[in-house]
């Protein structure tokens, strides 16, 4: 009854209240206060937003913190679970001349070498001004310069603005480090594990340690060696391309020595049979992450976040340790407005505000996403910030170290279809279906020269 | 005066409802009706050809001709003749996907045909109480987002924590990584396939049971034909038309297969290997990750051909199958 009545009674407050917004609007638009998030609100006096997103790229808190301050503006969010559907949709929007395409679109890292080839997709940001009167070039120094790069177009137009970055360090469970006797703590494992033939080492020590019940339940060291690859590749200074100005690059990678390194390294973690070889996101990877049956995973920091979510019982077992050979990136995105978009101005209001330092710092305290704009890692937030569930590990120091120290490296036109050509080499290797690894380099070699 | 009329009727020949008096189309004739067959019947079937056109056939001659060109949708498009298409034959991705997706489609349509008749001649039973509920449920797999199949079937057949293998396990046997293996990853594939189909084409195959003439089962049951019999030599032969139905159009979705084995591997190689790499995943994979459209569209109109091929093979071995009928 007292619901009932409850709910008559807002029902007729949002009425009258939706009856003076609507008088108010009529007679000055400008002072009229509108909440289009609210499905009574006058839809004339809104700007609906679309931004086409995929994982959690987009965070809900700060989309009702943008609420407050625009009430005006409808964010209306699509998001893909997949990163690859999200790309997919851009490029066929692209293809059809900007047709359908959202306001605002999340581009993936591993694309960006791709539409850095095909700026005219995308509005240059360079053009746009915020209400502060700022456009890209004004706000650059904001963020790292080799973040920043991911967003640049061959012909200097940016395209998009950097969201966080996944510097690469080494999640490690400290209790089980300790229970084979191994080095267990951040300091002296991230020393005993410097390089990358050392933490294969360390690797084949901590299995060497495991009990025949846990050999047969394919308990391993690392959860998939896989992932060493693109950090190895991301420690370097050139991948597969060279910039030389053109919009796809110059072909590198069959001379380059960092793809060999990074393929014998991969190579021999897998032969050192240190890894579990469960896929990563898959069920067992989930349910391993809880049960131990992995002791360490190369971690962004992005992943620190998919940890604690994943499995909360493991809370204080885990640390982390420096990547071997020192830092690493692995995902991040960018925000663009595609060509195409009709709110071009307020797409850039939202980008410019949603990217800024002290929105990021927000992201990174309550999401663990680190930001992109080094001004923070000063910050108390990030500096004096200890991590219970990490063994009161100094997460955002550890992090923050890693990023600064890479360099930016330049992404050519057809990298995703390289990495897959040389992740498929690795897997013969790993498999047993290939027992020469220069044969399935060569193979791999192969399949990246069908990618023109 | 009703009598008379009658009467006048009966001698000018009565227009049957059935067989229309051929009437002259007279604009002035006010009894003539715009006959179906003529120009408004075209209007009629209009809406679905229009988009037939428009999303069907246009993009069909489209891709055929975007085959002929070296292309990534978004830069300059280069004619290279039939080099999609030499490229393909030598190929061995599209070998290996070929080969994998026959494998899968087999591996899938055998079982589904044989439970679905199986399912639809109990269904067909008098004596099963309950048999709309059963009916219905049978369709609930069919009706489920094939994504949610694919992710529910990939957890049930993880390495370590899934169903299957914790069932292989208590047998006392090892566990089977189903997604590393070929053969062990397509039976994964084919049984999301087998239960997403199963009980759909049960409901066909029972609705084409239901229209056996009675008088069949009864003539062979005088002639000593007990329930198998029947079966056999009166159910199987009249069902065959309905079995061709069937595999051919399971033939044109499974030699599409695509969501099971994207989800099951979480990327587009099918697998590290390619071993469950199936030739629309691998045209996806050409498009949307190599970006070479030509290619990819020489790719879809080999599918095309090798649906066609496999589906006129179907048809002459289901007719040698259920018998020649006469």
């Amino acid at each position: 009854m007292s619901k009932k009545l409850m709910s008559l009674k807002a029902a007729a407050l949002l009425a009258s209240a939706t009856l003076t917004m609507g008088v108010l609007g009529f007679i000055s638009p400008a002072a009229a206060v509108v909440d289009c998030t609210k499905a009574t609100a006058n839809t004339n006096d809104c700007t609906v937003l679309t931004v086409n997103t995929f994982g959690d790229v987009i965070q809900p808190a700060l989309v009702a913190d943008y609420r407050k301050l625009r009430p005006d503006i409808k964010l209306s969010i699509k998001k893909s679970d997949l990163d690859a559907l999200n790309g997919t949709g851009l490029f066929t929007q692209c293809a059809a001349g900007g047709a359908g395409n959202p306001d605002i679109a999340a581009v993936e890292i591993s694309y960006s070498g791709f539409w850095r080839s095909y700026p005219q997709c995308f509005v240059d940001l360079r053009n746009l001004r915020n209400k502060d009167n700022k456009s890209a070039n004004d706000i650059k120094k904001d963020y790292l310069p080799w973040r920043w790069e991911h967003g640049v177009g061959y012909n200097d137009s940016v395209i998009g603005i950097p969201t966080d970055v996944g510097g690469l360090e080494v999640a490690y469970r400290w209790d089980l480090f300790k229970k084979v006797g191994l080095p267990y703590k951040r300091d002296e494992v991230s020393k005993a594990w410097s390089t990358w033939p050392k933490f294969i080492e360390f690797g084949k020590k901590y299995v060497a340690k495991l009990t025949a019940a846990q050999k047969k339940a394919n308990v391993g060291f690392i959860d998939n060696v896989g992932t060493i690859y693109p950090a190895v590749m991301n420690q370097g200074t050139e991948k597969y391309y060279r910039n030389n100005g053109t919009d796809q690059g110059q072909l590198i990678y069959k001379t380059n020595k960092q793809v060999k390194l990074a393929f014998d390294t991969t190579v021999a973690a897998s032969n050192a049979k240190i890894g579990t070889r469960i896929g990563q996101f898959s069920s067992d990877w989930n349910v391993g992450m809880t049960k131990g049956t992995f002791a360490a995973m190369l971690a962004p920091a992005w992943m620190t976040s998919y940890i604690k979510g994943q499995s909360p019982t493991t809370k204080g077992k885990w640390d982390i340790a420096s990547a071997p050979g020192g830092g690493g990136n692995m995902g991040g995105s960018q925000l663009t407005i595609p060509k195409g978009s009709k709110n071009q101005q307020e797409a850039w209001n939202f980008i410019s505000w949603y990217l800024a330092p002290a929105q990021q710092l927000k992201v990174f305290e309550i999401y663990g996403l680190f930001p992109s704009t080094p001004s923070l890692y000063t910050n108390k937030a990030i500096t004096v910030e200890k991590d219970p569930f990490f063994n009161n590990a100094p997460v955002g120091q550890i992090y923050a170290t890693g990023v600064k120290k890479l360099k930016p490296i330049f992404e050519g036109k057809l990298q995703r279809c390289i990495d897959m050509a040389m992740g498929s080499a690795i897997s013969l290797v790993a498999n047993g279906k290939e027992k020469v690894p220069a044969k399935a380099f060569a193979t791999g070699m192969a399949a990246a020269g069908k990618c023109k | 005066m009703s009598q008379t009329t009658v009467g006048k009727a009966r001698a000018s020949k009565p227009p049957s409802p059935w067989k229309p008096a051929k009437q002259p189309r007279k604009a002035n004739n006010p009894n003539a009706v715009p006959s179906l067959n003529g120009r408004w019947g075209y209007m009629f079937i209009a809406p679905f050809f229009v988009m037939f056109l428009i999303f069907g056939l246009a993009p069909i001659i489209y891709s055929i001709y975007i085959a002929f060109f070296n292309w990534d949708a978004l830069g300059t498009q280069e004619f290279i003749g039939l080099a999609n298409f030499s490229e393909l034959f030598i190929d061995t991705r599209f070998w290996n996907a070929l080969i994998n997706t026959l494998d899968i489609w087999l591996l899938s349509t055998i079982p589904m045909l044989i439970m679905s008749i199986g399912l639809a001649a109990v269904l067909h039973n008098p004596a099963l109480r309950g048999s709309t509920f059963f009916r219905t449920i049978l369709l609930v797999p069919n009706i489920t987002s094939v994504l949610a199949i694919a992710i529910v079937f990939g957890q049930l057949f993880g390495r370590d924590f899934g169903m299957v293998n914790i069932i292989i396990g208590a047998l006392g046997f090892e566990h089977i990584d189903f997604v590393q293996g070929t053969t062990s990853s397509h039976v994964a594939i084919a049984s999301m396939i087998v239960w997403r189909w199963t009980g759909y084409n049960a409901l066909i195959f029972l609705a084409a049971m239901l229209a056996i003439p009675n008088e069949l089962y009864e003539s062979a049951s005088l002639d000593g034909a007990g329930k198998f019999k029947q079966f056999i030599y009166v159910t199987l032969p009249s069902l065959r038309n309905t079995i061709t139905f069937v595999l051919i159009v399971g033939t044109i979705g499974g030699l599409q297969v695509f969501a099971e084995p994207l989800i099951l591997g979480g990327s587009f190689n099918g697998g590290d290997s390619g071993q469950f790499s199936t030739l629309t995943l691998f045209l996806f994979e050409q498009a949307f990750v190599a970006y070479k459209w030509g290619y990819a569209a020489s790719i879809g109109i080999m599918i095309t051909v090798i649906v066609a091929i496999v589906s006129v093979i179907n048809f002459y071995i289901t007719r040698k199958i259920a018998g020649d009928g006469r």
